[in-house]
């Protein structure tokens, strides 16, 4: 009972910490400044991880799917099935993935050992609200740095499973630029991408919300880092799995 | 910078029995006070009575259970930083205060100008220039003009206190807080702090008020003098006169007995 109590608690007290970040992100001041450090900062660390990530799963589509699409003589297709699976799927949600491991554990770290060691404090009296200068940057960042590393994994994945269709798993060019432009839409790039910054957002406030709500000392700041990874990445493809069902449903 | 003109005879600080406690833990206990504006007021008290907790409830980080906090005539426990208006006017009072913490509490991101230099670009119009050439005057009269470039992680402790010293009086604010100044200082660098205290005080009239447990300090520096122990203001006034009254408490920290009314738990 204690328990449902506690995490009803937490629920709300999340609900009125979304809703103060949406008030600041959308009335100045907003710290552009230390918005786009944020963004450098974050594409900087996440940028090789989520390469190393996405790179592999291009070139295990081709492999695998390769041997099955031949069964039905289709090998020709592969790439209209490696495309929407890499466009729609697998570089929103493992760059958002990443991006949670990588800028959602730093920025919660980095809030948290501000608020312990005084610094949210000390911004408070200084009549700067902490939300708008540590919660709101890291928002803005991540839903911004998340589909633009999403565009960079689209074209590794794309490259990737290419050298294994193509060059190593004997397909010809043509068919397989023919199949992914005829079959790749618009829209599938666009609902990547957007998958991507729903993704972000949910990352910067969780860790936003975890980090300023640290408990006292060091081993606290690691568990609101960890919480924020594990929390982020189980919502993550909970909700990639029901936004897909719901696009698939609505013939999207 | 713009606020609204306060009458002079409007003193800086007045608490009216200002009660806080943390569950069962009442750290302050009905505390009244009146600080004047361009005074040197020193808090003394042994560790854990609620000074910090004082300063954290005049710059509203803390709401007293009971109790009003009056800043400049304006009721700080009766804001509430959740509501728009109240959150504004809490915002214009801080501006009013420099604060040192007592870990300094510099931005780790930042380098020791910037962080200086942050309050100026935040709340003043002042040109890059001015802002140099104000942030070096601050460094050199703390005596780390030498480490502008450096992080907080490259600084000793002492260095990090001046540091946050600086930015504390980086745009002249009316009340200068200082939790601990001279904690983790060594005697000559502390000695050093006490007089551009002094100093600040003489050419700026700002008023300070010092938390505490350096008896050195306090009579080097304390215009008004105020002990806090087992959360209640035991005595408070102008120094002289409460040195001279020498309460039991007061005396109990100055000889460093360890029998007295001062309790160690």
């Amino acid at each position: 009972m204690d328990k449902l109590l506690r995490s009803l608690q937490t629920l709300g007290a999340l609900v009125v910490f979304i809703g103060q970040v949406a008030r600041s992100a959308v009335t100045p001041p907003i710290y552009w400044g230390e918005t786009l450090r944020l963004m450098n900062v974050l594409a900087k660390r996440c940028i090789v991880p989520v390469s190393l990530a996405v790179a592999p799963v291009g070139a295990v589509i081709s492999l695998q799917g390769i041997e099955i699409f031949k069964l039905f003589g289709a090998e020709r297709m592969l790439s209209s099935f490696l495309g929407t699976a890499i466009f729609r799927e697998y570089s929103p949600a493992l760059a958002s993935v990443m991006v949670a491991a990588q800028a959602g554990s730093s920025i919660a770290a980095r809030i948290g050992t501000m608020k312990v060691r005084g610094q949210i404090d000390a911004l408070a009296v200084m009549s700067v609200d902490p939300v708008r200068y540590v919660v709101v940057p890291g928002v803005i960042a991540c839903v911004i740095v998340a589909p633009l590393l999403s565009v960079l994994t689209n074209i590794l994945g794309i490259f990737s499973g290419w050298v294994f269709a193509v060059p190593l798993g004997g397909i010809d060019h043509g068919a397989f630029m023919e199949h992914l432009t005829a079959q790749i839409t618009p829209a599938d790039l666009w609902i990547g991408l957007g998958k991507c910054s729903v993704f972000g957002l949910g990352i910067g406030l969780i860790a936003g919300y975890l980090g300023l709500n640290v408990g006292k000392g060091a081993a606290d700041v690691g568990k609101a880092a960890n919480d924020t990874v594990v929390s982020t990445i189980v919502l993550i493809l909970l909700v990639d799995y029901a936004v897909s069902m719901a696009l698939l449903g609505a013939g999207l | 910078m713009g606020e609204k003109v306060i009458p002079a005879d409007v003193p800086a600080v007045v608490l009216d029995g200002v009660s806080k406690s943390f569950g069962t833990n009442t750290v302050l206990d009905g505390v009244s006070l009146t600080i004047d504006r361009g005074s040197i007021a020193v808090m003394l008290g042994p560790s854990g009575t609620g000074k910090s907790v004082l300063l954290r409830c005049l710059v509203g980080l803390l709401k007293p259970d009971k109790g009003r906090v009056l800043v400049f005539g304006e009721d700080v426990a009766a804001l509430d930083e959740k509501k728009a208006r109240d959150r504004k006017k809490l915002f214009a009072l801080r501006r009013r205060f420099g604060m040192l913490f007592q870990d300094g509490a510099l931005f780790d991101d930042m380098t020791v100008f910037d962080n200086v230099a942050f309050p100026m670009r935040l709340h003043t119009d002042m040109s890059e220039a001015a802002i140099r050439e104000k942030v070096s005057d601050r460094l050199a009269r703390v005596g780390v003009a030498h480490a502008e470039q450096k992080f907080p992680a490259e600084l000793s402790g002492g260095m990090r206190k001046r540091v946050a010293f600086a930015r504390a009086i980086a745009i002249d604010p009316d009340i200068v807080l200082c939790d601990e100044p001279s904690s983790g200082l060594d005697p000559v660098m502390s000695a050093t702090l006490d007089e551009l205290i002094l100093e600040l005080h003489r050419t700026l009239g700002m008023t300070f008020i010092i938390i505490s447990h350096d008896t050195a300090e306090a009579r080097k520096v304390a215009d008004t003098i105020g002990m806090l122990a087992n959360g209640k203001l035991v005595t408070f006034g102008p120094a002289q006169q409460v040195f001279a009254e020498n309460h039991p408490a007061l005396e109990q920290f100055f000889t460093r007995a360890t029998v007295g009314p001062i309790k160690v738990v």
